[in-house]
């Protein structure tokens, strides 16, 4: 028995080191991309400098209170919420809508899967593009306006406007990668489930919110988290369609940071503003979490 | 052995042993890279002691960005072009460039350019230049001509009542057409004012400086002038503020700024632009009662190049050998507007028969040649981002959108650039 137990020794230590062995690329990935930023943006936070002058100004909290004060700011603080009234609904709909039609299709599944995904792939820039050429005043879906109502809706120049084409948009390039993942979800659900209801006089609408949705918890889990996490750190498209307007209605934590570490050369600024960035992404997504486990609870997953 | 090597004829184009090696980075424009590398093998043939290694510098978030990273990490190169003077100012405040004009052939180069009036721009706080400005476009003002002539104008406008004429009549007779189509009158992004409000701003203040160190010293008649003129436009519908595609060679708008730049576009996508034939240049317009016959100033988009202190002595001098070759040979600067059209900084490019078989060839680049005496680089502020973004969350925009008054749009964004500049 004791030369089994330390056989058994060994061979956990060994299991160990191929453990982290095998976890050291993702962990030195988020030590040179994650952990040291972020303790240099740390230790910036109290400083007022450029990232290339030899002094740097030590500022005390004086960063974190001017972010506080500032209505640029406070305008990327509300955004994420703007952005997510529409996204949320837009992109879960269209998501499950890609998902139940792929996991009907059987054969073609995978190349109808890939042509949703496509859109994730594709480049924000160009899809920025893509849109304004669509919605520019001399396209033909503008025409097409012109013709039925006689003007045609200014959509970046109307605060409400604005931030649903930029949530729509956003939510076209995701529906085909959360789709992926509510497919995998999908596939994991019993048959047997569906035929019990079945055999219990259940008609389809009531197994899809009974069996489906209840079941497709640990998918609805993870896309609420990504869904809700993407809308504190969008950038691409106000910055391409936008530029945080009109009035900062579509300004958000990146365009703010960006604008402050890039173009106004204020490192310890930016920082400070990623900061309140970052607390305020933990707190949003902690509620998130909260209101999906107990959701989950409630629908017997513990 | 040597010998043999040398008569085999090895070795011959290697650069020798004791070679300086610095590096150049040009814009990250192609035909800039072509440029800046075509100069580079040419002084090398010359000088062998010497390898200028160009690279087109990386614009990812941004060529600014790409300088601070290159700067902050150690691994700034020696020399690089693509700075205007906001950026220059904010390099100078930390220290990271070298005077230029401390340096051997300097003025050599401003005699060999002609540059003594247009370099006085280029001086900063301290008296030195640390940018020698390589290119200069005189920003002008493009008209629909053949839609002017449709509507009785031979010309066009000249100030403010002249503009809101034309544009009566443009919106009787095509009322599906507008005066200007800019959605960035609305946009606060910060060089956007470089193209709407300081055009019209330097035209109507004859050049009047707008910040001095901390201080906004601008024209407030003018000033509040350009406020009014953009929100009477919009007020009589007569500019597009929303996103449009080509919208003057297409014919929905009839005025727009215009950069030579915009022409190699043209010529590949709309060749029936033709100066004379579709379009006019004209300088900004100005205020009713602007003096007849006295020149119009108007925004230059210049930018130049620099040192930088942090790059070893050896190679700073190595560039700046490269520098002086190019810019003391008028050539290069021929050379420099064939491969870019950009207007190379010299005072006589409209006069100069180097310049004038190009010129003969390109008359779409005349005026601008012509209004480069005219022209005034952007303001020297190491603030001059943030600045602009107060100019246009303040002023500008809210005076386009009718939300305040021009006046108490100018002085918002008065108090608001004053702010920024005494932080």
């Amino acid at each position: 028995m004791a030369s089994r137990a330390v056989t058994g020794g060994r061979l956990h230590r060994a299991e160990e080191v191929w453990g982290w062995l095998l976890a050291s690329p993702y962990l030195l990935f988020a030590l040179a991309f994650f952990v040291v930023p972020f303790v240099w943006a740390l230790l910036l936070v109290f400083t007022e400098w450029d990232l290339i002058s030899p002094q740097r100004q030590m500022v005390g909290l004086a960063n974190f209170v001017e972010a506080l004060m500032s209505p640029r700011v406070r305008a990327a603080f509300w955004t994420p919420f703007k952005f997510m009234a529409v996204f949320l609904p837009a992109v879960l709909v269209a998501a499950m809508a890609i998902a139940l039609l792929v996991h009907s299709l059987g054969r073609w599944a995978g190349v109808v899967a890939v042509g949703f995904f496509m859109p994730y792939l594709a480049s924000g820039v160009a899809m920025a593009l893509v849109v304004q050429g669509i919605l520019s005043y001399n396209s033909p879906l503008s025409d097409a306006f012109f013709w039925l109502m006689g003007d045609v809706p200014d959509w970046f120049g109307v605060p409400a406007l604005a931030v649903v084409v930029i949530a729509l948009m956003m939510a076209w390039k995701f529906s085909g990668y959360y789709a992926l993942i509510f497919l995998a979800g999908l596939q994991s659900i019993p048959k047997e489930l569906y035929e019990a209801a079945e055999i219990d006089g259940a008609g389809s609408w009531t197994s899809f919110w009974r069996i489906t949705v209840p079941m497709l918890y640990p998918a609805l889990y993870s896309v609420m988290v990504l869904a809700v996490g993407l809308m504190f750190g969008v950038f691409t498209e106000p910055y391409m369609l936008t530029g945080g307007g009109p009035d900062l209605a579509t300004h958000t934590w990146h365009l703010e940071i960006y604008y402050q570490a890039f173009s106004s050369l204020r490192a310890g600024y930016a920082s400070a503003i990623a900061i309140l960035n970052a607390l305020s992404v933990f707190v949003v997504l902690t509620v998130v979490r909260r209101a999906m486990e107990w959701w989950g609870r409630a629908n017997g997953w513990t | 052995m040597a010998v043999l090597l040398a008569g085999i004829g090895v070795g011959s184009s290697a650069p020798s042993a004791a070679a300086v090696e610095a590096t150049f980075w040009s814009a990250p424009n192609p035909t800039q890279e072509v440029f800046w590398r075509e100069m580079a093998q040419a002084f090398m043939r010359e000088r062998p002691d010497i390898r200028i290694d160009v690279r087109a510098m990386v614009e990812s978030p941004s060529s600014e960005a790409t300088i601070l990273t290159a700067i902050a990490g150690g691994t700034a190169p020696a020399g690089s072009e693509n700075i205007f003077i906001g950026f220059g100012a904010q390099l100078y405040e930390s220290g990271a460039l070298v005077p230029l004009d401390t340096l051997p052939g300097w003025d050599q180069i401003i005699r060999a350019r002609g540059m003594e009036e247009a370099i006085e721009g280029w001086r900063f706080p301290d008296g030195h230049f640390y940018i020698l400005p390589i290119y200069s476009n005189a920003m002008l003002f493009g008209w629909r001509i053949d839609v002017l002539r449709e509507l009785g104008y031979a010309e066009p406008p000249r100030t403010y009542s002249e503009v809101f004429a034309v544009g009566q009549r443009l919106r009787q007779a095509r009322p599906r057409s507008f005066l200007m189509a800019r959605a960035e009158l609305l946009d606060p992004t910060w060089w956007q004012r470089w193209f709407d409000f300081f055009m019209l701003y330097y035209a109507a203040s004859q050049g009047a400086p707008f910040v001095v160190g901390q201080d906004v010293t601008a024209d407030r008649e003018a000033a509040v002038g350009v406020f009014r003129f953009y929100q009477e436009l919009n007020r009589r519908n007569l500019i597009l503020t929303r996103t449009s595609t080509d919208p003057f060679p297409t014919g929905l708008s009839i005025w727009a700024d215009i950069g030579p730049w915009t022409f190699p576009d043209w010529k590949e996508r709309f060749p029936e632009m033709r100066l004379g034939e579709t379009f006019a240049l004209s300088p900004p317009p100005v205020p009713d009662g602007y003096p007849a016959g006295e020149p119009i100033r108007t925004f230059a988009d210049a930018k130049g190049l620099v040192l930088y202190a942090q790059a070893p002595k050896e190679q700073r001098d190595a560039v700046w050998e490269f520098i002086r070759w190019v810019f003391t040979r008028p050539e290069s600067d021929l050379r420099w507007l064939e491969a870019t059209s950009l207007p190379p900084v010299r005072g006589d490019l409209a006069t100069s028969p180097v310049f004038s078989g190009y010129l003969r060839q390109h008359p779409e680049l005349v005026p601008y040649a012509e209004a480069l005496p005219y022209a005034v680089p952007p303001f020297a502020s190491h603030r001059v981002t943030d600045v602009q973004t107060a100019l246009g969350e303040a002023g500008l925009v809210p005076a386009v959108r009718g939300t305040k008054t021009p006046e108490q749009a100018w002085e918002d964004a008065r108090a608001a650039m004053e702010t920024v500049l005494r932080r």
